[in-house]
């Protein structure tokens, strides 16, 4: 019986290898698979021998021929051995890593999202007698052992969202959370609550999350990992992967493959590799904190050591974030050394999970901090190092400034006006009072007014430079005699515009349907502020090439070539109205107008310069495809570190108001530009999480044309008004006086 | 004309054929058009029976600028005339057609002119830059609470200075037109409701809550100003004034009166003639200051106690050209014809002859005759007319587009477009006998038809009729 049952061991371990490996190193399997049938058959032929020998030397075979394979790895292997059924999945680690737990928000199939899982689970602790039970909120994706209900862990926008709503109850009650990312990414489609808009809410809170949070990455794809993941600590399986997009996904895009194609086996394992995604690589980025070293071949759920490394190493991190954020003081040297000593058994220590009040905004702050210094270097930065100098230069004196007005005069002056006001008031109404009789007895004397007659006859004076005549930019396609059918002429019975008032006087809007074609990014950059206000800066940072992707830096000179632009978001200083703004664009011409690490660098320099300068904030997305996918997880990280830069900007009192144009979709709309309160797209434009053609890829679902459209976007809660390009300069204005925190200079 | 053109005629019915037989009569060639509503209509004969076989296409609108225009190209045409309605005042039209790869004539004024003057605001300011009268009120867009108010409380006091009865003022939406956001005020202490009313009317509807203020004027004879002028834009000259009070109740006119006032057979409270000759004098002004350059017609509303108001200024030809053509002789010679002047002069040839050759005899009556019931709010009749006819005499001039009409070919109106079918010029030696001459006209006219309801053809013959007895009256 023992028998059968080791020989059933090592053939799911044998069928195991033959999946991860897809069809690679066959001779070794083959000598495997020929040794096992030969032993196998042995059994079955010969009697009543002793056949333990045997086993043993067939056993050590296989560990032999594992840790030979298993330095053969490549990185698209891991992925197999990620996404393999056998994988640990998180309720492995519920049972094995924790003391006890209760699932939360719902049962196996039924609850909102069996995608994610949430538990209340507790680790026992022993310090001498007595013991601790520590309680903790456990938040992940749970992808099951093949369960066609789980979805593969891919979250629904209602996962997430359930999720969110327990890191608020964990937030009240005082506990870390334990996040395990399980995911090949977020669910693509677009529904109530749009897919991109819950992931973006989702990091925007755990930007600002006042308890301790771990992450242990298994599987992390894109923006459903980061929908949980941005943590104080993040842990990484040694076999796992992180990356901005799967290697199907990157070969899609790289292959141009079309909707239903299928990229080829090399070339998947060529992106994978070029990705750069495994652990140690994202460990060397400064991603991720530390790698958890999993058995042979990748973490099944009969290995029961393994759970015990687990369990130590998400004590340890916990444990570690609550000792930092308390600060050093004699006792917790002690505590820390013994911390750092691998050889303790950490279930016989003790310290507290509870942060005090006065340490969260401590915490939130390492956090924060932690992010925004990743991926400093992945971009360059062709700034001369007096300008550099010049800048820090400025930048102090800002500080100075600030404390100067804002901190005193303000304060002063705030109470100084009220006075002023209510004391004017109080005159005001003695002196009409007063003048009451007077005046109506003046009114019935009073002659007929000859100039104001004279006025009704003649010419007034009328400054007509703040009428709108004509556009400031106008695009070059209104230089060419052509006619444009609208799009909606089917439907609509639009007649065909001419170009030159289509891009001209039309502004790009169909005048039967108002259909808005798209248009260059600069005609709302210059006809929406004032003329000659625009000032920009940093201009000399350049999109890189931090992965070596192969070709990508042809690709980059050629959009810079194209564009006139060093990467693909412009940041400049602007006035409406003499009101001061800072503004981004995300340029789509610039290979999409997708973001990587130089892109995320502008847009939080400009926030920062927000911040600081007190002027409201806009971000205009003229257009996204997304992450910039060959700059990996430089890439990805960017989704936090600007969502973090946001959140700062926003509870520093500001306005930051987003507009959406044309094309808008993935990491971007997923969060810092989905976290707004004040978002607005302009008409006929499109945004979601993921364009029809990576739902159809990734889900096989066809959307309906209009998916995307910015009316189902509004339905949906995503953006909150849709503005007509035209009245865009006006939109804007009333955006500035009406919406937007406390601390905004002109308030 | 130095070179051979060819004019595509943007347009149908009377003015189609008013265009076609003008070209004929200049030696030029042309190219109509048609819709399949219209293919019964006189135009389409007419061009077929003038024209070669580039000279007639079925198009599916006349609003389609690229189908025209691609016509235009197919048949080699040099110009277009616009006629009057559709594209005739679309500056963007003109200027496509100007500025296009293939450029075309437009005949009709520049687009920069068409564009300046179809800007009511812009063309109240630069009447009063040449001190011409305007509407007394604001002649720029208001956007203060208080400086409206202000401006309605002077209009008040201005009206009862003048003597008017029950001043009234009227608040209308600046960005606004044919009748959207206007409403008239009769007491100040209502002024604010009504402009916030306006103000929030035309925020929504037009994105700009500019408001504009001005007086409401009661009982007031509506004249207009015949103008010509060759492509220099330099010596524009005019053909007489026009009244064209009769209307119909949605401000449609119904008969048109030239010249302008009769002051040798009625008294009028007023120096009727100065006016005339005022608003003439004006209306030439304001052209040579725009470099106006075609046929135009410039609109004013007269009080009753003679004051002229410049309206607004029609930058086309208009229904009623044959009236003004009518009482006017170029150098001693009848038979003047403003289609054909406007279609020369837009060609480029230069005008030939000044002010001072064109001389005014008799009076002029046009009806326009539609099948409409005058006691239903001027409800267009529909159906089949089979028998229109009237006595030809040397006084009347009659254009229409309806085809030979008989009994077993009868002529169905088509109802896309509006419902004229026929203008009756009269001419006579003064008020009396014009007035003699116009009924003799109506009572012999005859007009019948049927449709599916069986009921007869109403027309408006009756209301004409009535109508006649009270011309150039207040």
């Amino acid at each position: 019986m023992e028998l059968a049952k080791n020989l059933q061991q090592l053939t799911e371990r044998l069928n195991y290898i033959r999946d991860i490996f897809g069809g690679k190193h066959q001779d070794d399997i083959n000598l495997l698979s020929s040794r096992l049938e030969e032993f196998r058959h042995n059994i079955e032929t010969q009697a009543n021998i002793n056949f333990d020998e045997g086993l043993t030397t067939l056993e050590d075979l296989f560990f032999f021929m594992e840790a030979k394979l298993e330095n053969k790895l490549t990185p698209m292997d891991n992925v197999r051995i990620v996404r393999h059924p056998q994988r640990i999945c998180l309720r492995d680690i519920l049972e094995n890593v924790y003391d006890n737990y209760t699932e939360i928000g719902g049962q196996d199939e039924h609850t909102n999202d069996p995608a994610v899982l949430i538990a209340r689970a507790y680790i026992t602790r022993k310090r001498g007698k007595k013991s601790y039970n520590q309680s903790v909120m456990v938040i992940g994706h749970e992808k099951g052992h093949g369960e066609e209900f789980r979805n593969g862990g891919s979250a629904k926008p209602w996962g997430n969202a359930k999720a969110l709503h327990y890191m608020h109850v964990a937030e009240i009650e005082g506990i870390p959370i334990h996040s395990y990312i399980f995911t090949p990414g977020g669910d693509p489609v677009e529904d109530y609550p749009g897919a991109g808009q819950q992931i973006a809410k989702n990091i925007y809170k755990m930007a600002g999350l006042s308890v301790p949070v771990v992450a242990l990455f298994s599987e992390g794809g894109s923006g459903g990992a980061e929908a949980l993941s941005l943590a104080d600590k993040r842990l990484m399986l040694s076999h796992g992967y992180y990356s901005v997009i799967s290697p199907e996904g990157a070969a899609a895009i790289e292959g141009r493959l079309k909707r239903g194609e299928r990229a080829s086996a090399e070339l998947i394992e060529n992106c994978a590799a070029n990705l750069k995604l495994t652990a140690k690589d994202n460990l060397s980025f400064g991603y991720i904190d530390q790698v958890l070293q999993e058995p042979t071949l990748g973490a099944r759920p009969y290995h029961f050591d393994f759970f015990r490394t687990i369990r130590q190493e998400i004590i340890r991190a916990t444990d570690e974030i609550v000792l930092n954020t308390k600060g050093f003081s004699l006792f917790r040297i002690n505590q820390l050394r013994r911390l750092r000593d691998t050889e303790t058994n950490l279930d016989d220590t003790y310290i507290n999970w509870h942060l005090p009040k006065s340490l969260r905004s401590d915490l939130v702050e390492n956090r924060q901090n932690k992010f925004l210094r990743m991926s400093k270097g992945s971009f360059i930065n062709r700034q001369s190092m007096l300008g550099a100098l010049s800048d820090a230069w400025t930048e102090q004196w800002r500080e100075v400034y600030n404390r100067l007005v804002y901190d005193f005069f303000h304060r002063y002056r705030r109470t100084y006006t009220n006075f002023l006001e209510e004391a004017t008031a109080e005159w005001e109404t003695i002196k009409t009072r007063a003048k009451k009789p007077f005046k109506s007895a003046y009114n019935k004397v009073r002659r007929i007014d000859t100039t104001a007659q004279q006025e009704l006859t003649s010419l007034s004076k009328w400054d007509r430079a703040d009428e709108r005549g004509g556009w400031n930019w106008v695009s070059t396609r209104a230089k060419e005699d052509k006619s444009v059918t609208c799009p909606n002429a089917k439907t609509h019975g639009c007649l065909d515009l001419w170009t030159p008032d289509l891009y001209n006087e039309f502004a790009g809007v169909c005048t039967t349907c108002g259909h808005h074609f798209s248009m260059e990014y600069q005609w709302l950059m210059y006809n929406c502020f004032d003329v000659n206000s625009l000032y920009e800066f940093n201009s000399e940072w350049e999109a890189g090439n931090p992965l070596d992707f192969p070709t990508l830096d042809q690709r980059i000179k050629d959009a810079q070539e194209k564009t006139g632009l060093k990467s693909g978001c412009i940041t400049f200083e602007a006035r409406i109205d003499n009101i001061k703004n800072v503004v981004a664009v995300l340029v789509a011409p610039f290979r999409g107008g997708s973001v990587g690490a130089a892109e995320g660098a502008k847009l939080i320099s400009a926030i920062d310069r927000a911040r600081r300068k007190r002027y409201p904030l806009i971000i205009y997305s003229h257009g996204t495809a997304g992450i910039r996918i060959q700059e990996g997880t430089h890439g990805v990280i960017q989704m936090p570190r600007v969502t973090i830069a946001i959140r700062r900007y926003i509870r520093a009192g500001g306005l930051y108001l987003v507009v959406y144009d044309t094309h808008s979709f993935g990491g971007p709309v997923a969060s810092f530009l989905g976290c707004a309160h004040y978002q607005f797209a302009i008409r006929s434009s499109n945004l979601g999480f993921a364009g029809p053609t990576v739902i159809k890829n990734t889900t096989g679902i066809d959307v309906a044309p209009d998916h995307h459209n910015c009316y189902k976007a509004l339905s949906r809660g995503h953006i909150h008004g849709v503005w007509d390009r035209r009245d865009i300069r006006m939109n804007v204005k009333q955006a500035l006086l009406t919406m937007g925190g406390r601390n905004l200079y002109y308030r | 004309m130095e070179k051979e053109h060819k004019v595509l005629i943007a347009n149908r019915g009377e003015i189609a054929v008013r265009i076609i037989q003008a070209c004929h009569k200049l030696g030029l060639s042309f190219v109509a058009v048609y819709t399949a509503e219209d293919a019964h209509s006189g135009h389409v004969a007419l061009a077929k029976e003038l024209g070669d076989s580039k000279s007639l296409y079925r198009i599916s609108s006349y609003h389609d600028a690229n189908e025209l225009l691609s016509i235009a190209d197919a048949a080699n045409a040099t110009a277009i005339h616009p006629g009057y309605g559709f594209f005739a005042e679309d500056f963007r039209f003109a200027r496509r057609v100007t500025e296009r790869d293939r450029p075309l004539i437009f005949i009709g004024p520049s687009w920069r002119v068409i564009r300046e003057l179809g800007d009511k605001i812009n063309t109240k300011r630069l009447a009063r830059s040449l001190d011409i009268p305007t509407v007394p009120g604001s002649d720029k867009p208001i956007y203060d609470e208080a400086e409206a108010e202000k401006v309605a409380r002077s209009l008040f006091e201005f009206q009862v200075h003048q003597g008017v009865e029950k001043p009234l003022v009227l608040v209308k939406a600046s960005a606004g037109g044919g009748g959207m956001g206007i409403e008239e005020v009769y007491d100040i202490d209502l002024f604010r409701s009504v402009y916030r009313r306006i103000r929030n009317y035309a925020m929504r509807q037009f994105k700009d809550d500019g408001v504009l203020i001005e007086q409401r004027i009661k009982n007031f004879n509506h004249l207009e100003v015949q103008v010509l002028c060759d492509r220099a834009g330099k010596n524009p000259v005019h053909f007489g004034t026009r009244n064209c009070s009769i209307q119909s109740t949605g401000l449609q006119k119904r008969v048109e009166i030239a010249p302008g006032f009769d002051p040798s057979s009625i008294t009028y409270p007023f120096d009727a003639q100065k006016v005339m000759d005022d608003i003439t004098e004006y209306s030439i002004t304001l052209a040579r200051k725009v470099n106006y350059d075609s046929v135009g017609t410039w609109e004013w509303i007269v009080t009753k106690d003679g004051h002229p108001f410049l309206m607004e200024v029609n930058t086309r030809i208009q229904v009623e050209n044959g009236v003004s053509a009518a009482i006017s002789r170029i150098k001693g010679k009848a038979d003047v014809d403003l289609i054909a002047e406007q279609i020369r002069c837009g060609l480029g040839d230069p005008l030939g002859y000044t002010q001072s050759d064109i001389t005014f005899d008799g009076i002029g009556i046009e009806y326009r005759i539609i099948a409409e019931d005058t006691e239903q709010n001027f409800t267009p009749w529909v159906g089949n007319i089979d028998n229109f006819s009237w006595n030809h005499t040397p006084w009347l001039n009659m254009h229409t587009h309806l085809p030979q009409i008989t009994k077993e070919n009868p002529y169905t109106i088509p109802t896309e477009f509006d419902p004229n079918l026929a203008l009756g010029i009269i001419w006579g030696t003064d008020l009396e006998n014009v007035k003699e001459r116009g009924k003799e006209f109506l009572n012999a006219l005859s007009i019948t038809g049927y449709n599916g309801q069986s009921s007869t053809l109403k027309s408006n013959i009756p209301f004409l009729l009535k109508n006649t007895d009270r011309i150039l009256r207040f």
